[in-house]
């Protein structure tokens, strides 16, 4: 492992003195300390740290006001989040901020450096190694599926990771995944690519009647045939994972928001003659 | 739908929402659904799996929703369910759905349960089940948690 450098933020000269000592014989690198939150800022711009500890009580802010600066400026910064109390409200609140992880003080060296690796690999690795393992297979079952349900050849693309909420407009299916790693999935279309796409899967000819909840239930069970191939093609693949799905759940209506809290997500569209197909999916983490 | 797994429910919002500052749980009427029910506003998805299937939907009010983000954030003041509302409903899913989870263990049900998927707008519905499934109306605080099961 190469080094990584930390930057240590608290006010506390004899907290940043023990923190170092304890990462001596570590391949973690302290690079500088703040004292306070205007220097933290400032210290992360000139050195831009692989990671931060965070002090919860500084002289000129509180910690997660200090975090929000750093992550407004690079927001992949990684924060670890250490203070005297480690209570509920403070992890809601650091989390909405884009706090990465939380320790107690006094914090022991053992765990603390256990969190800093986590927090290193995980952070630099998870998106890699899902990408990798997990959504490249789902993209060609996705398009495979596809085709054998509705003979609609899809061009597939895979979108930008990016971790923001989107909107159904239409009929959702919400699959919830558990294992390792946990998430969900839900794919989702207007109600006229739906409606279209299930005619083909029930492959009706153009006088026989298909009401809305029919065209529903057959979207769902595509969906859930979808899945269920996907999961058991992870598990030929990733032994051990012991992935699940839950049974599937519908969301239909317009402008609903659904929101990627706390998820690593990836979007996946298939453009096909009756209209885009959008899946997204979702991971909690890996825990290894 | 199986009646054996309310109270499993029920334990878990009693014994989770005082740790987070609530102080009145009551439990409201039981009753049962088929098909969509319309979202009050924030509907949060839970999916099991293992030897008990099935999705649960915590379904409440924006309203409420802010009501009881402010609680969990010891009284702040929550005007708009804005990213730290959304945060702590999230946390509140997990924290009760995890009792949950350990309330079936000791029935000896080994469950697995998915992450929340949080959806909310003005006018959606949701649906769990193609069956009959129950419906438990719990009051926390004055705020009306609605608690959809479809377990098996």
């Amino acid at each position: 492992m190469k080094e990584v450098r930390v930057l240590i933020v608290d006010d506390s000269k004899v907290s940043y003195m023990m923190l170092t000592k304890m990462l001596e014989k570590t391949n973690f690198k302290v690079c500088d300390y703040a004292k306070d939150s205007k220097e933290a800022v400032e210290k992360y711009q000139i050195h831009k740290p692989d990671i931060i500890t965070m002090d919860m009580n500084l002289p000129d802010g509180d910690g997660i006001e200090t975090s929000r600066h750093i992550l407004k400026l690079d927001p992949n910064a990684k924060i670890l989040m250490i203070s005297a109390m480690k209570d509920v409200s403070l992890m809601i609140k650091g989390r909405a901020a884009g706090i990465r992880s939380f320790l107690q003080k006094p914090v022991d060296p053992n765990e603390f450096i256990d969190t800093l690796l986590l927090l290193y690999q995980n952070e630099m690795n998870l998106r890699n190694i899902l990408e990798e393992s997990y959504i490249k297979p789902l993209v060609k079952i996705f398009q495979r599926e596809l085709f054998k349900l509705s003979g609609l050849q899809g061009k597939m693309i895979l979108g930008e990771s990016i971790d923001a909420d989107f909107d159904v407009n239409g009929t959702g299916i919400i699959i919830g995944l558990t294992g390792n790693p946990s998430g969900r999935i839900i794919i989702y279309a207007t109600d006229i690519t739906m409606i279209e796409f299930s005619r083909l899967v029930l492959n009706l000819s153009d006088d026989e009647d298909l009401s809305d909840e029919e065209a529903q239930d057959a979207f769902e069970e595509a969906v859930n045939i979808l899945m269920g191939n996907y999961v058991s093609k992870l598990n030929d693949l990733l032994k051990d994972n012991e992935i699940r799905i839950a049974p599937p759940g519908m969301i239909s209506g317009n402008k609903i928001r659904v929101l990627n809290t706390k998820l690593k997500s990836f979007q996946i569209t298939a453009k096909t003659r009756i209209g885009d197909l959008e899946m997204s999916i979702g991971f909690a983490g890996r825990q290894d | 739908m199986d009646v054996k797994f309310v109270n499993p429910f029920i334990n878990a919002i009693t014994t989770v929402l005082p740790q987070l500052g609530f102080l009145t749980i009551t439990r409201g009427k039981l009753s049962t659904r088929e098909k969509a029910m319309p979202s009050l506003g924030v509907t949060v998805l839970v999916g099991f799996t293992k030897s008990v299937r099935g999705n649960v939907a915590y379904n409440m009010t924006t309203e409420s929703a802010c009501k009881i983000a402010s609680t969990m954030m010891m009284g702040m003041p929550v005007a708009a369910f804005d990213e730290m509302a959304q945060s702590a409903i999230s946390e509140l899913s997990n924290m009760v759905t995890a009792n949950v989870a350990t309330n079936l263990a000791s029935m000896d049900f080994e469950v697995d349960i998915s992450t929340p998927s949080l959806t909310l707008g003005d006018n959606f519905s949701v649906k769990i089940s193609d069956m009959q499934y129950l419906v438990i109306e719990m009051d926390v605080d004055g705020n009306l948690i609605e608690i959809n099961m479809d377990l098996h």
